[in-house]
């Protein structure tokens, strides 16, 4: 603990603990910087930072967020925020992200303003005869653009990649299914037929399903659809929970890593003697050694 | 096997990254000198393992007639 010591002023106390218990809180390690405690300020930034980003990586990016109002029962910040909230500086913008998902602007997309081109990745499904059993996996680029036919929407494209690894050209047409712009995940959800084709049974009905990117700045941290974070838990299953975990953690130690920029370490500043050193003045001495109990050798006679 | 390939076989392994943070953290907030942060951390972090091996080798006595 910050009481003096005749080997003080240590950096915590000489610090602005104010400022310092801030950056700690916002950068795991920054309060350390600020007061030249270098070492100790990379051990922290890269253990907890390294953990707060591993858990948000293994759990691609939908373990930090706070639910909006619409998803949530009772209070908004989850006992997982707020261990989470420990680290300061990313999860704060989960507050931003939240309030910028709960816009009304952000809807599902059942058309497009502007063409799409992206990559693509998904399967292809089929209903009907001629359609073989199971999904293809789908890789490549889609085409889209849609257009006012009257009462509704259309929107017409193509994909072309591959099918099982095989060349494919599909063309799209049909009503688009397209998930938010802002959501947690670094993929947007995307469905649409597959236009018949003369060559394919008239009752052949298929559609690709599937993912294209969405920006950093639309996915990081923002929350996941229900239906995408109950995909994500299948998918991932125990690795989420873990992932979970890790930013928990990270997020609790970090108030360790607070308390010591404030306090200065919990064992204090006695840890730099190995051996016992001169005591300060007013301290009592050390006891003195105890006498052998063993009774002493008698002389012999 | 790359060592990391580990990990997406069992989740046991991220053990080791977890144990070695928290093992480390505690020591940087208890302890000052650099030196005996790093040797008192990975005493933790040995301590942890050992902890973690009895459990496991617990159970693993448990469950032998199951």
């Amino acid at each position: 603990m910050s009481t003096s010591s005749p080997k003080g002023p240590y950096p915590w106390e000489t610090a602005n603990p104010f400022a310092s218990g801030l950056l700690a809180w916002l950068i795991p390690g920054a309060g350390h910087f600020y007061q030249g405690r270098t070492v100790k300020g990379i051990i922290y930034l890269v253990c907890i930072w390294g953990l707060y980003f591993g858990g948000l990586r293994m759990g691609e990016g939908q373990v930090v967020y706070q639910k909006p109002k619409s998803q949530a029962n009772g209070s908004r910040i989850s006992l997982s925020l707020a261990a989470q909230l420990g680290v300061g500086f990313p999860t704060v913008l989960a507050f931003i992200q939240t309030k910028r998902y709960s816009s009304d602007d952000n809807r599902p997309v059942g058309y497009l303003e502007h063409p799409l081109k992206t990559d693509f990745e998904g399967i292809l499904l089929g209903k009907g005869p001629g359609h073989a059993d199971g999904a293809g996996r789908l890789i490549g680029t889609i085409e889209l653009a849609s257009s006012d036919i009257g009462v509704i929407w259309e929107t017409r494209g193509k994909f072309v990649g591959t099918l099982d690894g095989k060349p494919i050209e599909l063309p799209l047409s049909g009503s688009l299914e397209l998930e938010r712009p802002i959501a947690g995940g670094m993929r947007r959800q995307l469905r649409i037929s597959v236009a018949p084709s003369p060559s394919e049974h008239p009752h052949l009905q298929q559609s690709i399903r599937g993912s294209i990117p969405r920006s950093f700045v639309d996915g990081f941290l923002a929350p996941p659809d229900p239906e995408s974070l109950r995909e994500l838990n299948f998918r991932l299953a125990k690795t989420y929970d873990l992932a979970l975990v890790f930013t928990w953690i990270a997020g609790l130690l970090n108030v360790l890593a607070i308390w010591d920029c404030v306090q200065g370490p919990a064992y204090g500043i006695g840890d730099e003697d190995e051996k016992p050193s001169e005591a300060p003045a007013g301290t009592p001495p050390p006891p003195a050694p105890l006498e052998p109990t063993s009774p002493a050798p008698q002389e012999s006679r | 096997m790359p060592i990391w390939l580990l990990a997406t076989t069992n989740v046991t392994w991220y053990l080791l990254p977890l144990a070695m943070v928290v093992s480390l953290v505690y020591s940087a907030s208890r302890f000052e000198r650099t030196e005996k942060i790093l040797r008192r951390g990975f005493r933790l972090f040995l301590q942890i393992l050992g902890l973690m091996f009895a459990v496991l080798a617990l159970l693993w006595l448990f469950s032998l007639n199951l």
